[in-house]
């Protein structure tokens, strides 16, 4: 990539770079005219038959509008503790999908946010475990968030290996490897010589003991808000991968493997070590979300801890098609929605599965209309 | 030792029932290039929709065909979506497996009330082979199924036979999967191919679903399946996209799970995670080539379209 010597002309540089996209700046009609397609106006609309539907079944369960849509929102902004559990939530959804953007920058679809999550949280609670009961956060936090990461990128890297020395899809490598790690926390605490809890009765739960003081992530704002680290740790990644990925040479490079690899490959950059780079940082993002999770109240490692984040945060990194900003919206969208959607069952009486429509249905109107939605200019879609 | 080995038998072959069912429809519409990921879905909806035809009607054989007729809508859906639309195939899937879950567990509450779901729904009975089913250890577990359990032997090797790779409609359905573009510049209907395949793996997805809930339990609960629909694309990942390996899949796979079970009788101890984990691995190595070869569709979540 190193520039011929440039003690020569500046000037050609500049006629290509005189059109840096391919549509020039549109005038203000043109921009009325593609309102309708545009991704926000699509997603918007998309929420409101969403949201109609949402409606009717809450109708149907016999449940009244107004003290549905009541329970919603205080669950979503009533109280710190709503706020707390929802920005939990849209930082773990984050953190995931920030990482799937990456991959997805250098061409690789991340189906295994799943097994990643579950391997960094694994990875987290074998180290909070190890850890003498007196650790100092300063020093338990790091370690285990770093586990976690560390964890989540070696899981992806199974994938990232098959796919880079053999050629084998990653879409259906991760997709396997996710269920793999489910089954691998379920053995991890089904079993006392692994991390289950010591069995002292017939009722002791198939789960870890509690991690240490030192190893719990320390939580943030209010006295009542369960909101921990994790949202300063998601916000923090979230915007050191948008400015890696938009401002610097690592982020073009990762960009054109996904463009073309084999153009990429005859301009001399490691096509192979930049996919496997991407996929196996977007582990790490998964794997320190898991971490995230088992060092959240109540501190333990269980089956279905994940509770299906990794699948939530690639729908989350899909919607967000490329974009950081994207990711961040649609996070706190789906977190808030998730914990209104609690209460809604626990005020309303409306049914769980009802909030559970209408959010996949949001997803399914936005995914069907992507064709008709104009891109942003500069991605890929 | 052979009341064990019986059991296990008929435990594995009772697992795999449903699996190779939902396996091979979704085996057609890999090939022809849809990775359905939505199979769990289309159970989930088969299951609910029979044991709600089944519970109003009183009858198993309508409460079979609501199934097939749910399974057919679910899997429009699905096909409008990934062809017709070109939306992503993996996000679509999942969150079409998501909204199955959600609208039968929704439905159930409206269908069947708080109670226990279903209970004793009008089902389906095993119908024993006279002499076949007397042999030993395979007899009980081949030869006492429900009637809807030799259809399912039955749909699952016609569909191998009728589509094998030395047909022409199978050689179509593996051009459309290969290759969109060539398929379809020698004129093969690549749309129509690929929407047939999605609603057929409807129809099969939605009667395995249906087996579970009228001739195995006689009831449906809240998401019945429990991630048997992921099991089947994993089978047929497993089974490297060809029939007769798939097949074989399914029944180890069947067999493995039953082991859980029959493991304790035997005083062996294995950990019931893993041995559930085990296909998932099984299939891991299978896609890796780094047992035997093995070659996705070229074509597989790649939607088509005609202009360039």
């Amino acid at each position: 990539m190193s520039a011929p010597t440039t003690t020569t002309s500046p000037p050609p540089e500049s006629p290509p770079s005189a059109k840096p996209h391919p549509t020039p700046q549109p005038a203000l009609r043109t921009r009325l005219h593609t309102l309708p397609r545009h991704p926000l106006t699509v997603a918007l609309v998309a929420a409101l038959c969403a949201a109609v539907v949402g409606m009717v079944l809450v109708v149907a369960a016999g449940a009244e509008l107004g003290s549905a849509w009541q329970a919603l929102e205080e669950g979503m902004f009533g109280s710190s503790y709503a706020v707390g559990s929802s920005l939990n939530s849209a930082a773990v959804l984050a953190l995931i999908a920030a990482g799937f953007t990456v991959a997805h920058r250098a061409g690789l679809v991340n189906v295994g946010g799943e097994g990643q999550l579950c391997a960094g949280g694994t990875a987290a609670a074998a180290v909070g475990l190890v850890l003498p009961a007196q650790v100092p956060t300063a020093v338990g936090v790091p370690l285990v968030v770093l586990a976690g990461f560390l964890a989540g990128a070696a899981w992806a890297s199974i994938a990232a290996w098959l796919k880079v020395k053999r050629g084998t899809s990653e879409v259906i490598t991760t997709l396997l490897l996710n269920f793999i790690g489910i089954g691998m926390v379920s053995l991890a605490v089904h079993e006392e010589a692994l991390l289950r809890q010591p069995v002292t009765s017939s009722e002791t739960l198939p789960q870890s003991a509690p991690l240490p003081t030192g190893a719990q992530l320390p939580l943030i704002g209010d006295v009542e808000s369960p909101a921990t680290a994790v949202v300063v740790i998601a916000a923090v990644a979230v915007l050191a991968t948008g400015i890696v990925l938009r401002h610097t040479a690592l982020g073009l490079r990762l960009r054109a493997v996904g463009h073309s690899p084999a153009a990429s490959a005859r301009l001399g950059l490691p096509v192979g070590r930049l996919e496997g780079g991407g996929l196996a940082f977007a582990g790490g993002l998964a794997g320190i979300a898991g971490a995230a999770l088992v060092a959240t109240a109540p501190y333990v490692l269980a089956e279905h801890f994940s509770s299906g984040y990794g699948f939530a945060g690639l729908v989350v990194g899909l919607l967000a098609r490329g974009s950081l900003t994207a990711v961040a919206a649609v996070s706190l969208l789906f977190g808030f929605l998730t914990s209104g959607g609690i209460n809604l069952q626990l005020a309303a009486q409306v049914p769980a599965s009802t909030v559970q429509i209408v959010q996949s249905l949001l997803v399914l109107f936005i995914a069907a209309a992507m064709l008709f939605t104009t891109r942003r200019p500069g991605s890929r879609s | 030792m052979s009341a064990v080995a019986e059991e296990l038998a008929s435990g594995g072959v009772r697992m795999a029932l449903p699996l190779l069912l939902a396996s091979s429809g979704e085996l057609l519409s890999e090939r022809a290039g849809v990775l359905n990921l939505s199979v769990e879905g289309m159970m989930l909806t088969g299951a609910f929709a029979g044991a709600v035809g089944a519970h109003q009607s009183g009858s198993a054989a309508v409460g079979v065909l609501t199934a097939i007729v749910a399974g057919l809508l679910f899997a429009a859906l699905q096909a409008l979506l990934s062809i017709t639309l070109r939306a992503d195939q993996i996000v679509t899937g999942i969150t079409a497996n998501a909204l199955a879950l959600g609208a039968t567990t929704y439905g159930a509450r409206l269908a069947f009330g708080d109670g226990a779901g279903a209970k004793s729904l009008p089902g389906l009975d095993p119908l024993a082979i006279p002499l076949l089913s007397d042999l030993p250890i395979l007899g009980p577990a081949l030869f006492e199924q429900t009637l809807l359990g030799y259809l399912a032997f039955a749909v699952a090797i016609a569909l191998a036979l009728g589509f094998s790779r030395r047909r022409t409609a199978g050689l179509a359905i593996d051009a459309v999967g290969e290759d969109a573009l060539a398929a379809d510049r020698s004129g093969l209907p690549v749309a129509f191919i690929r929407y047939g395949t999605v609603l057929l793996t409807g129809i099969t997805a939605a009667l395995a679903g249906a087996h579970l809930a009228l001739s195995e339990v006689h009831a449906f609960s809240d998401n019945i399946t429990g991630g048997i629909g992921y099991l089947a694309v994993v089978a047929v990942i497993a089974g490297r996209w060809r029939a007769w390996p798939t097949l074989l899949a399914c029944l180890v796979f069947g067999l493995a799970q039953s082991l859980q079970f029959a493991a304790p009788a035997i005083g062996l101890h294995i950990s019931a995670p893993l041995l559930t984990t085990l296909p998932y691995v099984f299939a891991l190595l299978a896609v890796s080539g780094l047992v035997g070869r093995s070659r996705a569709p070229s074509g597989l979540t790649v939607p088509f379209v005609r202009a360039s």
